[in-house]
């Protein structure tokens, strides 16, 4: 009996509760849902993890990632630990097949939308099996890298030549210039 | 036999919420909606979720779909839709693709998979795109307010 209970008071604890923050150091961003979380897991290329057709290289950076936890559960990895709308592919690929440890927040207003089921992870920190913890924080190194005759000035979603084509073409709202021309103008002289 | 068939039922549902047995059986689905950026919406970072999408939020989203955040579809029933390819195209690191559909309203068909409290979608094809039609930009502005850079404002 005592094990039914035990099992039934287990099942009825909801999959944060169960992984604890671990004494995870996550900084708090203020984010909708977030809870520190800090555990161990297998990174997977999800699509890979879910339909069983997997690319090479774990997708070599076109496919997101996520945490497959030693309870068997699939963690999007949504974010690392970067200001500025980067992803955390870079960070994870390296021990895509491997299991490693990390720390971040789990983010998600599942309390306020009751569409939303599950939260995301925002990876903030790694620690390789046998390694030091390292921040996640590999996207726009990656970035430059990859565009290394972007120019200007300023951070690096100012000078993608990627976004600058969208918004070259479409204006800031995706309307088109001469929208954008005359919502600027209305917007900002109030 | 009655104590153990409780014992089965609890473990059954114990592996249930651990996600030992998460189903990703395949479903063909067709799915309507916003093409979004799914970091804003789930975490509040830049406002409340009527703000982050349409064109208010147009440029983060090509910024964060550059970026690599996986990008989502709002459905027209609420859920969020997690997309992990659209026509063989993966959504990790900003092909022009997927940054040309950025808070387009789409009708896709895909295969869906459900695990552990999200709906993946690998799209097959885009069966039709209606283009942005949602213009919450004149009720809530750029979002972030930083989108529209100074030197395009004019002042």
């Amino acid at each position: 009996m005592r094990t039914l209970i035990l099992a039934a008071a287990l099942a009825a604890l909801p999959f944060s509760a169960l992984a604890d923050d671990h004494g995870s150091k996550a900084k708090s961003w203020g984010l909708k849902g977030e809870e520190m979380s800090r555990f161990s897991a297998k990174v997977v290329e999800i699509k890979c993890e879910l339909t069983g057709e997997c690319a090479d290289a774990c997708g070599a950076g076109a496919y997101q990632l996520g945490l497959l936890t030693t309870e068997g559960k699939l963690i999007p990895v949504n974010k690392n630990g970067q200001t500025s709308f980067n992803g955390g592919v870079d960070d994870l690929l390296p021990y895509c097949g491997q299991t490693i440890e990390v720390d971040g927040l789990l983010v998600g207003d599942v309390a306020g939308n009751d569409k939303l089921d599950s939260k995301l992870y925002q990876v903030q920190l790694i620690k390789p099996e046998g390694g030091e913890w390292k921040k996640a924080n590999e996207h726009t190194k990656a970035w430059k890298k990859k565009f290394p005759d972007a120019g200007g000035k300023g951070p690096w979603f100012r000078r993608d030549p990627r976004v600058l084509a969208q918004t070259d073409a479409n204006g800031y709202m995706g309307l088109g210039l001469e929208e954008d021309k005359k919502f600027i103008k209305e917007w900002y002289s109030q | 036999m009655r104590y153990l068939k409780g014992v089965v039922a609890a473990a059954a549902m114990l592996a249930s919420t651990l996600g030992v047995n998460a189903a990703t059986e395949a479903q063909r689905v067709t799915v309507t909606g916003e093409v979004m950026d799914t970091w804003c919406y789930y975490s509040g970072v830049m406002g409340g979720q009527d703000a982050v999408v349409g064109t208010a939020h147009y440029t983060c989203a090509i910024w964060c779909a550059a970026g690599g955040i996986p990008i989502g579809v709002l459905g027209d029933d609420g859920q969020v839709y997690l997309v992990l390819e659209v026509e063989g195209v993966g959504t990790a690191d900003g092909q022009p693709s997927i940054l040309d559909i950025q808070a387009d309203r789409i009708t896709a068909d895909a295969m869906m998979y459900e695990r552990d409290g999200f709906k993946y979608i690998v799209v097959n094809k885009i069966t039709s795109n209606e283009g942005i039609t949602n213009l919450n930009h004149t009720n809530f502005g750029p979002i972030p307010g930083f989108a529209i850079p100074k030197s395009a404002r004019g002042g």
